[in-house]
């Protein structure tokens, strides 16, 4: 039954020596040159494929999209990596850019090789994900895709049905307003810390001031703004204002009212008007609330040219033509990822909605996590692991955040 | 020997078909068992001694051979004893609970043949080959602090949210605990497939005799199920040495790796953090683990009379 699970790990060696060993002759497709394979991740495959019917078109390029789940990203760029088989195109999770770069698979694209797309050009696109910022080890090996941003949910109705006439506009405010909502009863709460995300701790330090990478380029939590953002999150904790449980369903919470303010991602609204449009009026979006700053974050998405592509010329190709703003816009019609592109961004089509104008205004003041090896497997879940043991099982804090600083200091986004 | 073999050329070509039919017979098992069984352990041991990643993996000149490091760092990482700790409970905890509750439920399924214990059997046996993704949102739902049905029965009594999937004690059982279900299955249709084995004759012979119901189960069925037990206790230890689908889709391994199996930890560094080198480290040792507990056990049954 669960036998397979031994071998598991040395499976993937075993097929990096036998897919390796095919590779190096297989794959040589005559097609290869009118024909291109996308990896577009989660279920947007559909919509990719109107998105790009008219560069089919226009092109005569044959455009494969597959659609690869979030969660088998990893397996499927590794096992991609072992054999040298990939796709042309593959979308690639900023949190994964670092290790997918380190593998040495991604094209490089400098300038030169850029030159003849002028909508790849990096002064196109926002300045958090344009060209260098996401350079790894000064090469760019990707294109900006979709953008995404965290922002402040609140339901104003319940906030104004206990004295609260608008959202927080700092982290102190709403630390009060959260124990004022959290006073209304048992299982009742004021706010929501997602105990997965690991971003939030690191945003509450920007908006401290600070920055959790030093000049030298190496992870250091041994500043006062992450003590800051420390005391903030803890804090909620401590009043009582979060809930506790690792499975509290954050949309579930958000429309029943439980926990009526957190910070989250343009796709609870969506989730929020699906499941409960009967809210419609009764809740809202603004700017992430600030102390220093509001900085907040910028997720989102890449694009990559796989480095051993035999049709690079239509690659490119087609990333100009996806990086077109008016593609762009429509692909926030078609899938309702926000663009990366100025342009479209300032697109009436986007400006128009309410919700939109917010995540715009703190696009425009978002950044990205730090670039290192393995946020999400290693420094990522050393913080929340160190934060989580302090507010849930009551561990010793300056214990926990040394450890937490020692295991991190030899980190480098270099 | 060797001038009858000159003088009998004919005999010399049977004898050596003889002496190779069997290796034949048994080629192709083998082949499977070294292409999928040793092949893959020899690789993950030599893995192990290098720093591979996914940087090496696209590139092999990348990789290093570091020694005995990955073992080191492995037995310094507090993760990782943290993780074979919690295997070792789930264990301790699962596998009694599975041998004892299936032995049980097939001794009172085997009581009747009727149509509705018939129904009861594919009843048990359902868990078994439900996909454990839909497992999983079930129990997830079941589990839900807030919005779950077991806490709002509990609710229903006056009693107090448990947080079942939250709490790094409370974690451990509840993840076992569907596990357990759905490992009943299985076993009690290895165990019913046992008791059909069972001679009538000695159980008429002691009922004659005056033996009751639980003393004929006793003396009689349960010794005579002796090696259904041994197989069954070998695999379910083996399964849950190797503990891994339950935790991944419930918790993750959290709240603070508090559900973490050591198959979860290994998957964890293999395939999220692409530590190949450090997750075969840790996999030669669960394998010297498993091996080691299963060598125990075989021991043990040697020593045992059989029926």
């Amino acid at each position: 039954m669960k036998r397979t699970r031994l071998a598991a790990v040395s499976a993937v060696a075993i097929a990096g020596i036998t897919l390796a060993g095919c590779s190096a002759d297989g794959g040589d497709d005559p097609a290869a040159a009118d024909s291109l394979t996308v990896w577009v991740m989660g279920d947007s495959s559909e919509h990719f494929e109107q998105l790009i019917a008219p560069f089919e078109d226009e092109s005569g390029i044959d455009v494969e999209t597959v659609a690869i789940p979030w969660d088998s990203i990893d397996q499927k760029f590794t096992t991609a990596v072992a054999s040298g088989n990939g796709p042309d195109i593959l979308q690639i999770g900023i949190s994964k850019l670092r290790t997918f770069a380190d593998s040495g698979a991604l094209l490089s694209l400098d300038d030169s090789s850029l030159a003849d797309y002028p909508n790849l050009a990096s002064s196109n696109f926002i300045d958090g994900v344009a060209g260098d910022a996401t350079a790894i080890g000064g090469e760019v090996v990707s294109i900006p895709w979709v953008s995404d941003t965290r922002v402040l949910f609140t339901r104003t109705d319940i906030l104004a049905e206990n004295g609260i006439d608008a959202p927080p506009t700092t982290w102190d405010e709403l630390r009060a307003d959260a124990k004022t909502l959290a006073g209304r009863g048992d299982g009742q709460y004021g706010y929501y810390i997602p105990q997965w995300d690991s971003a939030l701790p690191v945003v509450m330090t920007w908006d401290q001031g600070g920055d959790i990478v030093n000049g030298d380029g190496f992870i250091d939590f041994d500043t006062p703004e992450f003590e800051k953002a420390v005391d903030l999150y803890t804090g909620l904790y401590a009043d009582g204002s979060v809930p506790t449980n690792s499975d509290f369903d954050q949309t579930q919470g958000f429309i029943s009212g439980v926990a009526p303010m957190l910070v989250s991602g343009p796709y609870l609204a969506a989730a929020i008007s699906s499941a409960a449009p009967e809210l419609d009026g009764k809740w809202n979006v603004s700017v992430l609330p600030e102390a220093a700053d509001n900085t907040s974050l910028l997720a989102g998405s890449n694009l990559g040219v796989w480095g051993a592509t035999k049709n690079q010329d239509g690659a490119l190709k087609l990333l100009d033509f996806v990086s077109d703003p008016a593609n762009q816009v429509t692909w926030f019609g078609l899938d309702g990822q926000l663009p990366t592109a100025k342009a479209a961004l300032a697109d009436e089509a986007l400006t128009a909605d309410p919700l939109v104008a917010v995540y715009s205004e703190q696009l425009a003041n978002s950044r990205i996590l730090p670039l290192v090896p393995n946020w999400d497997g290693e420094t990522g879940k050393a913080l929340l692991d160190a934060l989580n043991a302090i507010v849930l099982t009551g561990a010793d804090r300056d214990q926990t955040l040394q450890g937490l600083i020692d295991a991190t200091s030899s980190t480098s986004v270099n | 020997m060797v001038r009858e073999d000159e003088n009998l050329p004919h005999h010399h070509h049977e004898a050596m078909r003889q002496r190779i039919a069997p290796y034949g017979f048994i080629a192709p098992a083998m082949v499977l068992l070294i292409a999928f069984g040793v092949l893959p352990i020899a690789v993950a041991l030599l893995v192990s001694f290098t720093d591979m990643n996914l940087a090496g993996l696209g590139n092999w000149s990348r990789i290093q051979f570091i020694g005995v490091e990955n073992y080191v760092k492995l037995f310094a990482d507090a993760a990782f004893w943290q993780s074979l700790g919690n295997t070792a409970f789930f264990a301790v905890l699962g596998v009694p609970s599975v041998i004892i509750l299936s032995l049980v439920i097939a001794l009172a399924l085997n009581r009747s043949q009727n149509r509705f214990f018939r129904m009861l059997r594919s009843f048990y046996f359902v868990p078994a080959i439900t996909a454990i993704v839909a497992v999983a949102l079930v129990w997830g739902y079941l589990y839900n602090t807030q919005f779950g049905l077991f806490n709002y029965l509990l609710s229903l009594v006056g009693l107090p949210p448990v947080p079942w999937l939250s709490d790094p004690v409370v974690v451990k059982f509840s993840v076992a605990a569907v596990a357990i279900w759905r490992g009943l299955g299985l076993n009690v249709i290895i165990f019913l497939a046992a008791l059909q084995g069972v001679p009538k004759e000695y159980l008429e012979a002691a009922s004659i005799d005056g033996a009751g119901s639980i003393r004929r189960t006793w003396s009689i069925v349960i010794p005579l199920l002796r090696f259904a037990i041994f197989f069954v206790t070998i695999t379910t230890v083996i399964a849950w040495l190797q503990f891994f689908d339950e935790p991944f889709v419930l918790t993750k391994g959290g709240p603070l790796g508090a559900s973490t199996s050591i198959a979860l930890f290994l998957y964890q560094k293999g395939f999220s953090s692409s530590q190949f080198g450090y997750a075969s480290a840790g996999s030669v040792v669960l394998f010297a683990i498993i091996a080691l507990v299963t060598l125990i056990q075989l021991r043990a049954r040697r020593a045992d009379v059989d029926y």
